[in-house]
């Protein structure tokens, strides 16, 4: 692409497609919800196990499949995010919106303020975005950055409480239960961050879906071909 | 610890002289209503090494603390009090009363300074300027305060004093407070549990006498030796944790089966104490052997933290009344699915409302 | 005040001296005693001030009423297991959940193996020391307390030899200069009528007993797991039998019940062998202190325990029946409601505590607790340094729990005169022979002693009923019924929207009682009457003192300095201040 993305402001008017989501973003962005979807099932099925299977306690282990499934995902998911923060360095441009939000930026707000009517149906126009739209991006940000860093510091406390005082996961992870004494506690809000992550899973890909079918821009498709395509070739922002 | 530093030592360093150390002498064989020979035999014992003395104090609490104590068979109680410790002070067995009792703190502060064990069972009340805990018509908090400026070391029994335990659980009327809260100036060892096992009591003191040592702390205060690891990693029911197996309900199939309590509601997977290690009443049992999950008593708020009986437990966001991650969680998630699908059937009804779709009308409404 | 008569016939006299004991040791809790003293030293006038208070009323509002039981256990770890009892049948009582076979026969063995135990621990570790010269068993003939022991039991534990060994090590103990637990006692006193034979043999019990008291408990390990604070369930018990299968290794199995039928043999041997011989030993020295009595000849309370068949409390069941005795007439037992709002009441006008009208008590499913420190005028010192209490006004953390408006004493004593009243055979024969071996009227009961000697009968009899209730779970596990829970209702669904429920019973100490209003669920209203809370219990609007203030009048001291007497009488009753207030 000849133009530079990274100086592109959210309403500019400029024909796309751009080039948005470089390989390695699209990859860690499907192994990312690949872990988030195991995690959630998994960690649900830990919350509330399913009903005993009978028989000679050496025949099965179920839970500690379910456990060790649920563990494995959490490491893809962690060593995942922190090669995604990397990227944010040497990607492109939107390969840093997901940890920058630009609240400096008045368009960010005019953007945010106008998904938001687009969404309440208060206007009909949908905007069009080369990276992600305002909504989204904070969103994102908070979901999948920021509570993934507590999912993570909070599940590899409760991991270390396996792996014992003095393993590497006590050494870096330890340090939750000076914050919260009680490992119950970090464990239900372990639990709970679950919800929260189910709650964005379920918006985010309803989003996506409607987003290709009705906005002006593509959806899904950004996220598998990595180009940000237009409808039409109108302004930017809402007309 | 100094303990090869003698009662005479000290009352030497204190400027008190031979002279009136062989009166203390006399008085004590005096006051017990003893012959000379005794005074002799008494000045000889303070001169060499005497036994570490310990004050035993009791703010809000129900003594099963003490009571877990006396519980010890390795070693046994008796011996711990008449051979290895000098139990100075413990309103629950000692057998002055009234000022006499009192006295005798004072008098280990001016022998002791500094050399005394603290041993303090429940905790101090902050509400009415302390007054939910009267001792000698004072708060009980300031005999702490007191007590604790002069001694060594501090060992928090029980979850009152480690962690605040049934009297701080919600609303905590009184506003009882753990000692580390109030204490801020001489090291605490907390050995928790509502009570701890009586073998980790007399171990972690006799530990402290036999290595002229602090047991080393973990990072919540508690001996490594004994709160190092979760029952979980040693109960024994763990094959079937592991398995999936779990009783579903007290008295069914699985718990004759000695199946996992997890599912009833056991809290063994964030506790921290010996309990399937060492066990109680002399290895006999303990909780989950009984038939019963942990209720976690050896951690900190185990009270608040909702039902005993089911293995999600309470955010402790709002006051008594129940609200598990499931719980809300279940609800932001479900109000998320609701008003997607509503969104969706609103984006369609939209599109419906709308015109025929022309070139433009469909533009308007992407 | 000066001197004043207080409706239930005591004269106080606040004029002489006022001496205070604080603390109180050897009791659990933190107990106040204030007394005044005539010219003579005679206690003419008594105030009991309990020391603390924890919340767990309020605190257990809004809770899950399945968890109850646990909360209301740590109200003591003395009487550990006791108010976990009465809190799973209040909230079976609610729900009206019946509990199989089994657990009733768990149940009951668990409370009487706590009797045995909390008894024997009272009577040498808390009490003896009040009639017991611990010094004077250093001047003692080993062989002459040899022979005394030979003399009154056939315990095996009596040699010259073992009795000087025991010497051997109090001497080197004494020696040691550092007294520990006896130091600045009241050794020497001329209140201590013991020759030093038998004060070296008391001597010798404590530390026996103190070894064998752990043992008497793992009844309670083996049903629920630990002691202090053993598990309990809303539905029977949690621990499960299967005495057959694969799973009896991880249960209650045949090794378990063997280890049981030990414990119990050995609870009888200690409580026959040593326990009672000591209490006859030492009584027949205090036979004319008779101090003590205080409302123990007038009225007195039981609500009965030990329901032979589960889910019936009632006379018919209880293996001590419930009953009050009013006035002092054995003749005609008044039966006993908890549910009455007429019957049982508490007061709180010098409690520390809020009512709307303070004229009036509360029936518990009616209770509110509502804390508010306040001290009276009269009171020396300031609020957090009192001197001495103003017992005019408010002055104490318990509240004052009456029966049809009278002060009642409980406990082991009041349990045995109602079954004695009630004509019992199992009782009156132990209190018969006990008294006619001292040579002593049933009028020697009502007495500090009497309290103490009541107290070691029930322990001897409930370690024999031990025997007999092992048998029966025995005999119920041979026919095949090995249930321990009923969890048709444990579920939280399938309760109605508002219940209430009691669980009543006899705490070591005395009458117990819960009582819960369930709402949504949720605890709505939680209350707790204790032993300790009768007889601990200050003034009343009318002006009606408790059983502890009521026992100390007239009570001659020794010495004004040293408050033996007090601390004997005081002790009598067992004192828990942590339950009386909880
Ligand atoms: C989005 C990310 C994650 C989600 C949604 C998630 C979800 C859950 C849930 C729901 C539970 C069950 C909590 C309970 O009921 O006790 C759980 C437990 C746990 N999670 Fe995660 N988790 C995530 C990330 C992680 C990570 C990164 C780790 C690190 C290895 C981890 C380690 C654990 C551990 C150790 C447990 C306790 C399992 C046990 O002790 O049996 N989790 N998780
Ligand atoms: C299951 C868990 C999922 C999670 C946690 C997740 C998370 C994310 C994250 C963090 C991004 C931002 C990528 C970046 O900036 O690096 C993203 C973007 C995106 N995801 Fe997902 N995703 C999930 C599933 C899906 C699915 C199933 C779809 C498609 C149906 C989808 C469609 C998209 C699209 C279209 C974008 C680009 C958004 C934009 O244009 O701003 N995602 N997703
Ligand atoms: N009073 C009392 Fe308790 C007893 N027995 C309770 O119910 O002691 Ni702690
Ligand atoms: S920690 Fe528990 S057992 Fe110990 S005194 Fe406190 S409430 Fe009682
Ligand atoms: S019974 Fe409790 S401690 Fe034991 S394996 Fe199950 S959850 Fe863990
Ligand atoms: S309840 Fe406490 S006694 Fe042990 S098994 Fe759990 S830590
Ligand atoms: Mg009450």
């Amino acid at each position: 692409m000849a133009i530079d993305t990274n100086t592109l402001k959210y309403l500019d008017n400029v024909p796309g497609p751009f080039y948005v989501f470089e390989l390695p973003v699209r990859v860690w962005h499907w192994l990312h919800a690949l872990s988030i979807s195991t995690l959630i099932i998994t960690g649900y099925l830990i919350s509330s196990p399913p009903p005993s299977l009978h028989g000679e306690a050496s025949t099965h282990f179920v839970f500690g499949y379910i456990r060790m499934i649920h563990f494995i995902a959490g490491m893809v998911f962690t060593v995942g995010l922190l090669v995604r923060f990397y990227w944010a360095f040497v990607g492109n441009y939107h390969a840093r919106e997901l940890f920058v939000i630009p609240v400096w930026r008045k368009d960010f707000w005019t953007g945010m303020l106008h998904e938001l009517k687009y969404y309440a149906f208060l206007t009909r126009k949908s905007s069009k975005f080369v990276g992600h739209n305002p909504l989204a991006q904070i969103a994102m940000f908070f979901t999948n950055v920021l509570l993934g860093l507590f999912m993570i510091c909070t599940g590899l406390a409760l991991y270390s409480q396996g792996t014992g005082a003095g393993s590497w996961a006590d050494r870096m992870f330890g340090w939750v239960f000076i914050i919260e004494p009680s490992s119950q506690t970090v464990r239900m809000w372990h639990l709970f961050g679950m919800w929260i992550f189910l709650t964005f899973v379920i918006i985010h890909i309803y989003m996506a879906i409607r987003e290709d079918l009705y906005s002006r821009q593509n959806g899904v498709g950004c996220i598998i071909s990595g180009f940000r395509r237009y409808r039409d070739d109108g302004p930017m922002g809402p007309q | 610890m100094h303990a090869q530093e003698t009662f005479y030592d000290v009352m030497r360093s204190h400027g008190i002289t031979r002279r009136s150390f062989v009166k203390f002498c006399t008085l004590t064989a005096a006051g017990l209503g003893l012959g000379h020979e005794f005074a002799g035999k008494i000045a000889h014992a303070l001169e060499t090494k005497p036994r570490t003395p310990v004050i035993w104090l009791h703010g809000l609490e129900c003594t099963c603390c003490t009571e877990s104590f006396i519980r010890s068979g390795n070693p046994l109680v008796g011996d711990v009090v008449l051979s290895m410790l000098s139990l100075d002070y413990d309103d629950t067995l000692m057998a002055a009363a009234g000022h006499q009792a009192e006295e005798i703190l004072e008098q280990t502060i001016e022998k002791y300074d500094g050399q005394y064990i603290l041993a303090c069972e429940g905790n101090p009340p902050l509400n009415e300027d302390g007054m939910y805990c009267i001792q000698g018509g004072k708060p009980f908090i300031e005999k702490l305060r007191h007590m604790a400026d002069h001694c060594k070391a501090i060992i928090a029994w029980g979850s009152c004093a480690s962690w605040g335990c049934v009297q701080a659980a919600k609303p905590n009327p009184t506003q009882a407070v753990p000692i580390h809260k109030v204490i801020h100036d001489k090291p605490i060892i907390k050995v928790p549990g509502c009570p701890p096992i009586a073998e980790v009591m007399t171990g972690v003191i006799t530990y402290m006498l036999a290595f002229e040592r602090m047991p080393a702390l973990d990072r919540q205060g508690r001996p490594k030796m004994f709160y190092g690891q979760r029952l979980h990693d040693k109960c024994y029911r763990r094959p079937h944790f592991d398995a999936g197996q779990f009783v579903e309900k007290f008295d069914d199939e699985g718990a004759r089966r000695g199946y996992c309590l997890y599912k009833v509601g056991c809290k063994g997977p964030t506790t921290y104490n010996a309990c399937s290690s060492i066990e109680w009443n002399g290895g006999l049992s303990w909780p989950v052997k009984s038939g019963h999950g942990c209720l976690g008593c050896a951690e900190d708020d185990f009270w608040d933290k909702g039902s005993f009986y089911s293995p999600v437990s309470d955010l402790g966001v709002t006051g008594n009344v129940e609200h598990t991650a499931n719980k809300v969680g279940g609800v932001i998630a479900g109000a998320a699915a609701i008003g997607v699908a509503a969104h969706a059937a609103g984006t369609v009804v939209a599109k419906a409302t709308s015109k025929k779709p022309t070139a433009t009308a469909e533009e308007e409404i992407r | 005040m000066a001197a004043v008569t207080t409706p239930n016939g005591f004269e106080l006299d606040d004029s002489g001296q006022r001496v205070v004991v604080d603390p109180i040791c050897r009791i659990e809790g933190h107990l106040r005693i204030e007394v005044n003293l005539d010219e003579n030293n005679v206690i003419r006038n008594a105030v009991s001030m309990g020391n603390m208070w924890r919340g767990l009323e309020v605190i257990l509002q809004g809770r899950d009423p399945r968890d109850a039981w646990a909360f209301t256990e740590r109200i003591c770890g003395v009487c550990t297991g006791v108010h976990a009892l009465q809190s799973v049948r209040a909230v079976e009582d609610a729900l009206d959940i019946q509990i199989p076979t089994n657990a009733n026969l768990i149940r009951n063995l668990m409370m009487l193996a706590q009797y045995t135990q909390d008894h024997l621990v009272h009577f040498y570790h808390l009490h003896a020391l009040d009639w017991v010269d611990v010094v004077s068993a250093l001047s003692a003939d080993p062989k002459a307390t040899s022979e005394l022991q030979q003399a009154i039991s056939r315990w095996p534990k009596s040699s010259p030899a073992y009795f000087s060994d025991v010497q051997k090590r109090l001497t080197k103990f004494v020696e040691s200069g550092q007294l520990g637990i006896f130091a600045n006692a009241y050794w020497g006193s001329p209140a201590y009528k013991l020759p030093p034979e038998a004060n070296l043999l008391a001597t010798t019990h404590y530390l026996e007993a103190l070894d064998f008291q752990k043992e008497i408990i793992k009844i309670h390990t083996v049903f629920g797991g630990r002691n202090p604070h053993p598990n309990w369930l809303v539905g029977g018990m949690p621990c499960t039998i299967d005495i057959d299968n694969a799973g009896a290794a991880g249960t209650v199995s045949m090794t378990w019940l063997n280890m049981i039928s030990d414990i119990i043999d050995q609870s009888i041997a200690f409580t026959d062998q040593v326990y009672i011989p000591d209490l006859k030993a030492i009584a027949s020295f205090y036979k004319d202190w008779g101090f003590g009595g205080g409302l123990s000849s007038m009225n007195v309370l039981s609500y009965g325990e030990f329901p032979a068949h589960p889910n019936e409390y009632t006379n018919h069941s209880f293996m001590l029946p419930s009953g009050a005795i009013v006035d002092g007439d054995l003749s005609n037992v008044h039966d006993v409601d908890v549910r009455d709002p007429t019957q049982i009441q508490e007061f709180v006008s010098h409690s520390w505590y809020e009512y709307p009208d303070e004229t009036v008590g509360y029936h518990p499913w009616d209770g509110v607790t509502e804390p508010k420190f306040e001290l009276g005028p009269n009171t020396l010192g300031t609020k957090t340094s009192i001197e001495q209490i103003d017992e005019s006004a408010k002055y104490s953390w318990l509240k004052a729990p009456r029966w049809r408006g009278h002060a009642m004493e409980v406990g082991p004593l009041a349990r045995y005169l109602v079954a004695y009243a009630r004509g019992r055979e199992d009782i009156k024969e132990q209190v018969d022979s006990l008294l006619s071996e001292l040579g002593l009227p049933i009028t020697a009961l009502f007495s500090t002693l009497g309290r103490t000697a009541a107290r070691g009968l029930e322990a001897s009899w409930s370690a024999h009923k031990m025997r007999e209730v092992f048998d029966e779970l025995m005999t119920n596990l041979k026919n095949g019924d090995s249930a321990t829970a009923n969890m048709d209702k444990f579920d939280p669904s399938t309760w109605p929207a508002e219940a209430r429920g009691v669980g009543f019973g006899e705490a070591p100490r005395g009458a117990l009682g819960h009582w819960v209003q369930i709402k949504d669920t949720k605890i709505d209203n939680y209350q707790c009457i204790v032993p300790t809370t009768w007889n601990a219990s200050p003034r009343d609007p009318q002006g009606n003192i408790g059983a502890y203030e009521a026992a100390l009048l007239g009570t001659p001291m020794a010495n004004a300095e040293q408050p033996l007497e007090i601390l004997r009488t005081i002790h009598s009753f067992d004192p828990c201040l942590a339950c009386s207030t909880h």
